[in-house]
């Protein structure tokens, strides 16, 4: 907890609007074939939904939540998934990042183009959630778990 | 007589703009940022750009103000006065200049939604019309973002990695820094409170633990 004021209404709306804006996020990544968002936007939501229980929450609970390891590793998982997504096309002839050149048996090439935006879009949401978990943590000197 | 939204925004831009560089309060100031960040939100909103705004909005006005506000918790609240103050008057004329030449440059621009401006007659129209029959998403901008442009995804992506590890490299501290033990090494966690327990038995005059006032 790092606030000046440990006020009861600011801790409850807190609980209990985070795992929304967690959902909301979630959401925004995987809607971004259909509406606005993406993985930029939903990767800052859903790491705002992680943000708020360190801010408001007592440290143990929230760090049990979503951990202090969990910054560095997502921002280093999503990175690599999409630059496997990217040397996946090579291996089979493609060009890099060109998913439609993956064949997978009963799916168009639109239709693997369209997973392949799907997986791309949750990486960069993978690595923006950790960037910003990692920047807060560090900020705020709990980085180590 | 009706005023365009788009001017009261634009307004309403400037004026906290220039609030936010001239409060004094850092917090304020990030109060203001905030809502500099909304207000261009609501301008890319109005103009339809509406992925833009999203990342505006959550970004500019949700987490960059709360990534400030842990800042000014860390460090301090009040803003010091600059000791060239009255020198940074001189540079008036060229932010002056500068604007005036931007104004200048800006009536060769194409109007907003122009259907011949540049940027509509080059790959766009194709990218437009194939986008759904090429990767069966209706939303372009995603299509473009993560398909057709991902390289350029692909290096934003790691721009923000990297620079969230040098952020972490460089506010790290670490358990064996020699520099946080100079002075006792009971003082380095917590500052002030450990500094009150030391001074606990002192505390029976009722002063809190600081002597008479």
């Amino acid at each position: 907890m790092i606030g000046a004021y440990p006020s009861v209404v600011v801790r409850v709306v807190c609980a209990l609007l985070s795992p929304f804006i967690l959902m909301f996020g979630l959401y925004v990544v995987a809607h971004g074939h259909y509406g606005p968002g993406g993985g930029f936007a939903g990767g800052v939501f859903i790491a705002v939904g992680a943000i708020l229980p360190r801010l408001t929450l007592p440290e143990e609970l929230a760090y049990r939540l979503v951990p202090p390891a969990a910054g560095p590793l997502a921002g280093g998982v999503g990175l690599l998934l999409f630059l496997l997504v990217g040397t996946l096309p090579l291996l089979v002839g493609g060009s890099f990042l060109d998913y439609g050149a993956v064949e997978i048996a009963g799916l168009e090439a639109s239709r693997v183009r369209y997973l392949g935006i799907l997986v791309v879009e949750a990486a960069v949401g993978l690595a923006v959630f950790g960037a910003m978990v990692l920047i807060v943590d560090v900020l705020t000197g709990k980085d180590r778990p | 007589m009706i005023v365009p939204l788009d001017l009261v925004l634009f307004l309403v831009l400037i004026v906290t703009a220039v609030l936010a560089l001239a409060v004094k309060d850092l917090l304020a100031a990030t109060a203001l940022l905030a809502a500099y960040s909304l207000f261009a939100a609501l301008l890319f909103a109005g103009v339809l750009a509406v992925d833009v705004a999203l990342v505006e909005a959550a970004l500019g006005a949700g987490l960059t103000g709360v990534l400030f506000v842990i800042a000014i918790l860390a460090t301090t609240r009040h803003s010091s006065p600059r000791p060239d103050a009255r020198r940074r008057w001189a540079v008036l004329p060229l932010i002056v200049a500068f604007l005036g030449l931007m104004l200048f440059a800006s009536t060769g621009l194409p109007d907003r939604g122009d259907p011949d401006a540049p940027a509509q007659r080059g790959v766009s129209q194709t990218y437009l019309a194939d986008s759904y029959a090429d990767t069966e998403t209706p939303n372009v901008v995603t299509s473009l973002l993560a398909d057709y442009r991902s390289m350029d995804t692909l290096g934003e992506t790691m721009v923000i990695v990297t620079a969230a590890l040098a952020a972490a490299l460089v506010l790290i501290r670490r358990v064996d820094d020699p520099s946080d033990r100079t002075d006792d090494p009971r003082d380095t966690p917590g500052g002030d409170a450990d500094l009150d327990r030391d001074l606990g038995p002192a505390d029976e005059d009722g002063y809190g633990g600081r002597g008479p006032r």
